[in-house]
């Protein structure tokens, strides 16, 4: 940390550190300086000349924002030549944007609902304005306390409004060009999707050649809304409404942990979301799930009361008949058939009394989470390492030389840990893709590995051999914090890498050449999940992942990561209390009698010795009549989307079902007792996302229009029922009090520390007369990353760094490098690969404007050439590709293109994610991002139409 | 014309060589053809029409005869002036032609005297030279030295002092440097980088290898504005010249120095002239000036240590190191070290483009160079250092051509371009049409530009317009204060300069549109081009 320095600004000292622009340094101090460029977490842009100072000693008036502080420098900030300079932009800015929320002569009478038709023109009215009272522009207009008697001519811009594209509304006529936007879009998401355009008086902003967002390559994850001062770009739902309040929670959208700001209408109303600056895990960003997909927390199709099954109909009942009826029921299927699915946002208490309930009620280790069907994600990383899960925190991904990502869609399915990926792809550090999917990320990649479906356990080995035929291993470190890695490379050595290379379809140069770049560099981060890879071989590619991370050193540094991609929002969580069918908080395993008795006694209870059965198996349990009754919390499209089935049928061999969720679909159809669940928004409690950090969120909305109750409401209220013990909490504090004391990791946790931690961090001086700018300031709640095992105890940023390994040393376990075998499929011969991108150049797109802008374009299939020979198809042959899935009975009709880079045997198709965000859009479903549809392989068969 | 000449070679079966040469300053001549025949001295004829170019083919190429009645002047030819023989008297020495008697030539001694497109010409007139000299008997401090003795200054429009440019870029030890030669040139009226490229690429690139050498820089790039194709094309081909002999790439005459040169475009933007914009656009960004701090020395091209040079200021460079700093500080004025290249165009007599040594008398220039303002008009006003530079009123030319004292006179000598408008010019108009330029070409940036630009247009063509108010020049004056306080780069801080000085020397003219609701030359009476108001 560098020694502190002392500058003045109108005659206040401050301290602050070098390196900082004077700007950071006053806004830290809790000292007003105007801006409308500058915003925090972005390089300085010195455009909006609002920040002008004057510096004693110094020509001219430098910009705040970019002028670095120097020991004893003497700022005048407030001085009327200044001031001066200030209200002559501000003058020039005012003639070419709407002023009438300022000059109107109502001003001072006009209450905030009040609404005005006659005094000012509509274009200029306030009321008109999407921003009004929230615009910074015109905030730091008052705050000058200018004259608007201006002589310079006003000017309307007079340009259409842009609301034909998904999500956000442009209106350029408010626009004052200040690059927040294009900024944002490219420094801090690395998309460029916007840009200026024009130059001069007529500079503005927009898509390059004036295209829809569709096809410019965004990514609708608001960052430009976020970011804009005034009301060009506005969210276009709830677009005109204000928020009453402002409330800080957690996207249950996936394990992210995004910080989201909701805001709240008076009415207690979800109006919109806005991403926490200061939250280590987001930085203010957040994905168009985020910012686009909570606006079912309002929806009307929301479960609203219990219901009860009689006569084959639901009949709507109270919460104490409902909780009753199936306390009665559920004591006959005590032990093993009965299961507990929880759901992927059920908090951490949540889960762990979902857990208790069924161990110490029903006497079942058959509890797990609906997310959770991929635990190797994570099994060997605890075998291998000690703890399941990442390494290190989201961010650091930044500092990494070389990141290697694995079977991962993280710009759609972890958007935010795309951002620094891309970010730092865009600067130095080295990308490698290993993907048999066209994904956004392998555009950013330096090397994309593309395997056949079903080698990407080879093509690792492939990798690894590479490496240590580079001599890129490091040795010294291996000898100190590993075991042997003998077999490993034995196993290595027995790689034939012609026939890896072969079967992969991958060259041997390009596998050393993605071997080297990870080798190489200093530090190399893994972000890996298992999506698409044969459920035979994950455990085996995870530890080749584990292995290449050892054999480089990376572990336990900064910038030397191991992300698992978890699924669910809180399925670390989960893990982490116990929520599987075969641990038990903190975990302990269920058959291992010492750690079983000391949750006994913690519960002074009894814990079945068996293990249960995992979601995955759910099904089959339920099917052959081992699993009678179960009960299902939130999440059960899960169950029947095609994740774990798409068969709900199989779920009516149940003798009792018990739903509770937010929103009624094909498995609550069929329940026998349905509870409505509140979201996210209405819940106090943590979760605990996948970089390990434990963040709080309270309730943000007041339930009002629904009964709904939260989990752990109800499982309490059953347990109690049912004569369990140990369930009388009154908040969720108390329960994270009981966690802390069962799982070691979580031992210095508190909901007093998650609450306390947080520093108040300063945008603006709270005094000022600055309302909007001051929306950013509010504490930060940095929350905890486990381990984190006592109330005096640091939390811990980077695993294995400062304690090193939990078994000791590392434990190589080293992969059989394998394919899998499948059987020819004579009907489906074929692999459909699809992919999602933001962009395609050379692709007819062509985009139909209308209310909502259309994309219609004729899609198109890859093939390698060889393929296609033994097909008999040619380039721009119209083929017809089915596939065994019962919901894809529409077949695709695409054009062929023969690409080399396409492996046999593989279809390779893309479509773009402008498709998507029109989809989800225009879709009927309350829940709309949650049901995004992900990038699914699958066996399919291409016909030539002729 | 080329294809005239040739034809008419052909058909005469005459063994000549055509070189087609840059450009030798007689503008107001142009296109020139001159012979020489073997031993004999260069004869030249302007404003050649394609059946003069026959005629001078049939009567001198091939008849030997100079044509009297076409012919404006000789250079004699190597054996010197008694070469002169066989040249009617009625033939004056082009040396004596009023631009030309003035001239003392550094930076353009080969333009128009060598094909630009053949490396070996230059070699034979000296070039290179320079550069195997550096790069043998000279350390880099030496080089940097000599340049700092020769008290050369930059020729973009700061003039800053070159050496000491040089010295912050060879102080830093980044392994990575850029040296940048901008060739932007968008001022109109300004041709003088445009013609140095054209004309003699090899100059400049050997002063872009000596300004490498001398900071220790091993890359660089020539920054030519999209459209300049005449530049673009020679810089290009004589880049792949020097490559094939070695004096570009690796390992430079076998001295171990190495640097590559390459040439850069933009689009067209007035503003990627500005040297942070110019990074930003060779990186591919659109072309808007970057914040200082940092400067380029610390934080240039790519974020590398940068030093941005204009073309003439590197293009003296060679004959600096050739003929020693002192010698280059024994030419000039003052704190104004050497020659300027002046472009000469509007109302004049004579245009075209000359390099005279800086201390002389602009009124020398406009009145005995250029030969005054023709059909017997006077002068009003001159405009120069391109449109940011502002007027300059004809009383007011008697000033001798040095960078402060053009300073201290309001004007500044900038990239070397002076327009010159008689009496039939309206100041009003002209000051609209240098604001409309610099409104449009603003880049849209910073605000007080973006904005500024476009009220002060709007006020003007309101004056234009006979509508104007008194009111209206207090409002132009604190908007363009404002902008010269306010803006981020040279664009807004020197963007009121045509105003104010317009408004210095002819305040009455302006007035007279406004309160007399005439305009005294008639200009703004009649219906005229104004370009469509941008501001939308």
């Amino acid at each position: 940390m560098p020694d502190d320095i002392t500058i003045s600004i109108d005659g206040v000292d401050i301290q602050t550190q070098p390196g900082k622009m004077v700007l950071e340094a006053a806004i830290e101090a809790g000292i007003y300086i105007p801006y409308l460029c500058y915003h925090p977490g972005m390089k300085p842009f010195a455009a909006c000349r609002m920040c002008v100072v004057g510096v004693e000693g110094g020509r001219g008036y430098p910009a705040a924002c970019a002028l670095p502080v120097a020991p004893d420098m003497k700022i005048r900030s407030e001085d009327s030549d200044v001031q001066q300079l200030r209200h002559s932009v501000m003058e020039m800015l005012i003639a070419e944007h709407p002023d009438g929320c300022l000059t109107c002569h109502r001003i001072e009478i006009c209450g905030p609902s009040d609404v005005c038709l006659r005094h000012v023109s509509v274009r200029d009215r306030c009321v008109t304005c999407p921003k009004n009272e929230r615009c910074e522009l015109k905030d730091t207009v008052r705050y000058l306390g200018m004259n608007l008697e201006s002589p310079l001519q006003y000017k309307y811009r007079q340009i259409p409004l842009e609301v034909s594209d998904p999500f956000y509304d442009r209106d350029y006529n408010l626009c004052i060009v200040c690059g927040r936007c294009v900024r944002a879009c490219e420094e801090l998401r690395g998309d460029d999707a916007i840009c200026f355009t024009d130059r001069g008086g007529s500079a503005l902003v927009g898509t390059s050649f004036g295209t829809s967002l569709l096809e410019s390559g965004c990514e609708f994850c608001g960052a430009c809304i976020d970011v804009c001062p005034v009301g060009a770009l506005v969210e276009r739902e709830h677009k005109w409404e204000k928020a009453a309040s402002v409330e800080r929670t957690i996207c249950p959208h996936c394990p992210v942990g995004c910080q989201m700001n909701l805001e709240i209408n008076s009415l207690g109303g979800f109006v919109r979301a806005i991403p926490e600056l200061n939250s280590p895990a987001n930085r203010g960003q957040a994905c168009f799930k985020g910012k686009f997909g909570l606006e079912f927390i309002n929806s009307r199709e929301r479960l609203k009361h219990p219901m009860v099954r009689r006569d084959g109909l639901l009949e709507e009942v109270t919460w104490v008949e409902a909780l009753d009826y199936i306390a009665e029921r559920l004591p006959n299927y005590a032990g093993d058939s009965f299961a507990l699915l929880t759901s992927p946002n059920s908090t951490n208490e949540e889960h762990y009394l979902a857990q208790k309930f069924a161990r110490l009620v029903m006497s079942t280790n058959n509890v797990d989470q609906t997310s959770n069907t991929q635990p190797e994600l994570t099994g060997a990383l605890e075998r291998s390492l000690g703890y399941a899960a990442a390494t290190n925190p989201i961010w650091d991904l930044e500092q990494a030389e070389c990141i290697l990502v694995f079977n991962s869609n993280v710009t759609e399915e972890h958007n935010v840990v795309g951002v620094p990926i891309k970010r730092a792809a865009r600067k130095d550090t080295k990308l490698v893709v290993i993907d048999p999917r066209e994904v956004e990320l392998t555009r950013y990649a330096d090397v994309w590995l593309r395997p056949a479906p079903g080698t990407e356990l080879l093509l690792l080995g492939g990798v690894l051999r590479s490496l240590i035929d580079q001599g890129l291993q490091h040795d010294d470190w291996l000898e100190e914090n590993c075991e042997s890695p003998a077999t490993l490379y034995y196993a290595l050595h027995n790689l034939d890498m012609d026939e890896v290379s072969r079967l992969t379809h991958v060259s041997l140069k390009a596998m050393e050449e993605a071997a080297r770049l990870f080798g190489e560099g200093g530090a190399g981060s893994i972000v890996y999940a298992l999506d698409n890879v044969p459920s035979s071989l994950r455990v085996d590619c995870v530890r080749a992942l584990i292995g290449l991370s050892l054999l480089t050193g990376n572990v336990g540094k900064p910038g030397a990561g191991l992300y698992p991609m978890r699924q669910g929002a809180n399925e670390q969580g989960a893990w982490d209390v116990g929520c599987l069918p075969d641990r038990l908080p903190g975990y302990r395993s269920v058959q291992d009698a010492d750690a079983r008795a000391e949750v006994e006694e913690a519960w002074a209870g009894s814990v079945p010795e068996t293990p249960g059965i995992r979601v995955t198996e759910a099904l089959e349990a339920v099917a052959d009549g081992r699993v009678k009754a179960m009960m299902v919390i939130g999440d059960g499209a899960t169950l029947t989307n095609g994740k774990i089935s798409d068969d709900v049928q199989a779920f009516s061999n149940l003798e009792f079902l018990v739903v509770h969720d937010t929103f009624a679909g094909a498995l609550s159809d069929i329940a026998d007792v349905v509870l409505p669940r509140v979201t996210f928004a209405e819940k106090d409690g943590t979760f605990t996302n996948l970089e390990r950090r434990i963040q709080r969120f309270r309730p943000a909305i007041q339930v009002t229009n629904t009964d709904a109750r939260p989990d752990s409401w109800v499982i309490c209220e059953l347990a109690s029922r049912m004569g369990g013990r140990g369930f009388n909490f009154l908040t969720a504090a108390q329960v994270m009090e009981e966690i802390a004391n069962l799982c070691p990791s979580y031992g210095g946790v508190s909901y007093h520390r998650l609450d306390e931690g947080g520093k108040l961090v300063l945008r603006t001086n709270l005094d000022s007369p600055q309302p909007t700018q001051v929306l950013h300031a509010g504490k930060e709640y940095p929350g905890l990353q486990w381990p984190c095992s006592a109330e005096d105890a640091e939390d811990t940023r980077i695993l294995y760094a400062a304690e090193g390994f939990p078994p000791g040393i590392a434990v190589l376990e080293a992969p059989s490098f394998r394919v899998e075998d499948v059987a020819d499929d004579a009907d489906f011969p074929s692999w459909l690969v699809p992919g999602r991108v933001l962009f395609q150049q050379g692709k007819e797109i062509e985009v139909v404007r209308g209310r909502r802008n259309h994309i219609q374009r004729e899609e198109q299939v890859e093939l390698n050439p060889v393929t296609a020979a033994a097909l008999a198809v040619q380039n721009g042959d119209r083929v017809q590709v089915r596939t065994r899935s019962h919901r894809d009975n529409a077949a695709l009709i695409a054009i062929v293109r023969l690409a080399d880079g396409v492996p046999e045997g593989v279809i390779s198709t893309t479509t773009l994610f402008g498709q998507l965000a029109e989809a989800m859009q225009t879709s009927s479903e309350p829940d709309a991002a949650a049901g995004v549809a992900g990038l699914d392989i699958c066996r399919a068969a291409i016909v030539k139409i002729e | 014309m080329i294809q005239v000449v040739e034809e008419a070679l052909a058909q005469h079966g005459a063994a000549a060589t055509v070189s087609r040469v840059g450009c030798i300053g007689l503008c107001y001549a142009e296109p020139l053809l001159d012979v020489t025949l073997p031993g004999g001295p260069r004869v030249f004829y302007g404003n050649v029409t394609p059946a003069a170019a026959a005629e001078i083919i049939e009567t001198h190429v091939v008849g030997g005869a100079p044509v009297e009645r076409l012919a404006m002047g000789y250079i004699p030819g190597p054996d010197g002036v008694d070469s002169a023989g066989g040249i009617p008297e009625t033939v004056a020495s082009l040396d004596s032609h009023p631009l030309r008697a003035v001239e003392t030539k550094i930076a353009l001694r080969n333009a128009g005297n060598i094909d630009p497109g053949d490396i070996y010409q230059y070699v034979a007139n000296g070039g290179y030279h320079a550069l195997n000299r550096a790069l043998t008997e000279m350390t880099p401090e030496e080089t940097v030295e000599q340049v700092n003795a020769s008290g050369l200054r930059g020729r973009g429009g700061a003039a800053f002092p070159t050496g000491t440019k040089w010295r912050f870029l060879a102080g830093s030890n980044a392994p990575v440097k850029y040296i940048l030669c901008n060739c932007e040139e968008g001022d109109p009226g300004a041709f003088n980088d445009k013609a140095i490229v054209e004309s003699d690429p090899h100059t400049l690139i050997e002063g872009i290898l000596l300004a490498g050498y001398a900071t220790g820089a091993n890359a660089g790039y020539i920054f030519i504005r999209h459209g300049h194709d005449g530049p673009i094309d020679r810089a290009r081909e004589a880049l792949i010249q020097a490559k094939e002999i070695g004096l570009v790439g690796q390992d430079i005459m076998g001295s171990g120095f190495n640097f590559e040169l390459e040439v850069a475009l933009t689009g067209d933007s007035y503003v990627a002239g500005e040297e942070s914009a110019l990074m930003e656009a060779i990186e591919g960004s659109r072309a808007m000036p970057r914040f200082r701090p940092p400067f380029p020395a610390q934080f240039g091209l790519f974020g590398k240590p940068t030093n941005i040079n204009n073309v003439k200021t590197l293009a003296y460079v060679p004959q600096i190191i050739a003929n020693g700093g002192d010698w280059f500080a024994s030419i000039g004025h003052e704190q104004s070290k050497g020659t300027v290249i002046l472009c000469l165009t509007g109302d004049l007599k004579y245009t075209g483009m000359i390099e005279v040594p800086l201390g002389i008398n602009l009124r020398d220039v406009l009145y005995e160079a250029a030969g005054g303002v023709p059909d017997g008009k006077s002068l009003k006003l001159i405009q120069s250092g391109g449109p940011l530079g502002g007027v300059l009123g004809a009383d007011h030319v008697d000033v001798v051509l040095d960078f402060e004292v053009l300073r201290s006179a309001g004007a500044i000598l900038g990239s070397g371009g002076i327009i010159a408008a008689d009496e039939d010019t309206c100041v009003v108009d002209l000051t609209r049409a240098l604001i409309a330029f610099c409104q449009y070409e603003s880049c849209g940036k910073c605000f007080p530009c973006r904005m500024g630009m476009s009220h002060l247009l709007e006020v003007l063509e309101r004056i234009c317009r006979l509508e104007g108010t008194l009111e209206d020049l207090a409002l132009m004056r604190k908007v363009g204060e404002n902008m010269q306080a306010g803006s981020l780069c040279g664009h807004g801080q020197l963007g009121f300069n045509p105003v104010s000085s317009a408004l210095r020397y002819f305040g009455d003219e302006f007035e007279a549109h406004i309160v007399g609701r005439t305009c005294p030359t008639g200009v703004c009476l009649k219906p005229k081009f104004s370009p469509a108001l941008t501001r939308r």
